[in-house]
């Protein structure tokens, strides 16, 4: 039983270890500078970073096939960006507080576009 | 009655005895008879059983074909370097998958901001989630609901879309994306 218990303490350390190590700025300089940081879901950001926040041109990747490519500002995505979302489809455009916000268009997969101006993720006709 | 007592009297003691069998085989038929009547569900239980039954067949099925299949992302479409799913195991999987994580939420919140902004200030928390199959379009479609107090209002909100690819752990499949655009 002892065994057991010190067995189950030994692998949830190393569990632990493994999944620290592999989390957090993996390269560069993610204070203040061009850095990398994989998050614990897998998601990566690449990039520069102000005063440890995602700012500037960057890349984040989404593990489920999510990718922005653009400016952030304070962590988010804003400025002039483009998403790519996992089927294929794209907006490219401006961004404001993590949301399609200004001119952009959006690609379908299939090749449709609608082009024009975007509030909070809503186009408006 | 006396000569029918006297004639019992004078049957052989195996016929009595077997008398006696054939009597408490019918008073425990008819036991079970009356019992039957009063608490049993006959048909409609034996038909729930055969539901259950099959049921349970086709969730080892299922559970069975997502252990075969690799870890990874599973889509239903073209041009990614993942693992396409067939037509027919995009319908197993769809019909096996029950959990929604979060990055697939916060992917079909962008074309969503009010369920965003709720699903934000709840603390990332969801009402309900669901994964179906729709046999006459011949997709499956998942989503979610959140429901808060926004601004002095309460409001409930059902996020939906075609789920378009999963994420396979090797234990069980969960929904990755959801189209709903």
């Amino acid at each position: 039983m002892k065994k057991l218990i010190f067995f189950i303490l030994f692998s949830s350390l190393i569990t632990s270890l493994a999944s620290a190590r592999s989390t957090g700025c993996k390269e560069g300089n993610c204070d203040n500078g061009y850095g990398k940081w994989v998050y614990t879901d897998k998601t990566t950001y690449e990039g520069e970073w102000v005063a440890t926040k995602k700012h500037g041109q960057g890349t984040e990747t989404w593990p489920n096939g999510y990718i922005y490519k653009g400016q952030f500002k304070e962590s988010q995505w804003n400025g002039i960006g483009i998403l790519f979302f996992p089927d294929g489809s794209t907006y490219e455009g401006e961004w404001a507080n993590g949301f399609m916000n200004g001119e952009g268009t959006f690609t379908w997969s299939d090749g449709k576009q609608k082009k024009g101006i975007w509030k909070n993720g809503s186009f408006q006709e | 009655m006396e000569v029918s007592k006297n004639s019992f009297k004078t049957l052989s003691e195996p016929v009595k005895q077997f008398g006696g069998l054939v009597g408490i085989i019918i008073l425990i038929f008819l036991t079970f008879f009356v019992l039957n009547n009063i608490f049993g569900e006959g048909d409609e239980l034996v038909a729930k059983m055969k539901i259950e039954e099959e049921r349970i067949a086709q969730e080892r099925k299922l559970n069975k074909l997502i252990s075969s299949l690799p870890s990874g992302v599973l889509v239903s479409f073209d041009g990614t370097d993942n693992f396409k799913l067939s037509d027919e195991l995009y319908e197993a999987v769809c019909k096996a998958t029950k959990l929604i994580p979060q990055r697939a939420i916060m992917g079909a919140n962008f074309l969503n901001f009010r369920a965003h902004e709720i699903y934000t200030i709840n603390g990332n928390k969801i009402d309900e989630t669901f994964v179906k199959w729709d046999d006459e379009k011949n997709k499956c479609f998942a989503g979610f609901v959140v429901s808060g107090n926004n601004v002095g209002v309460d409001e409930t909100i059902k996020v939906s879309g075609e789920a378009l690819s999963f994420l396979s752990t090797g234990i069980d499949t969960r929904v990755y994306f959801i189209k709903n655009f």
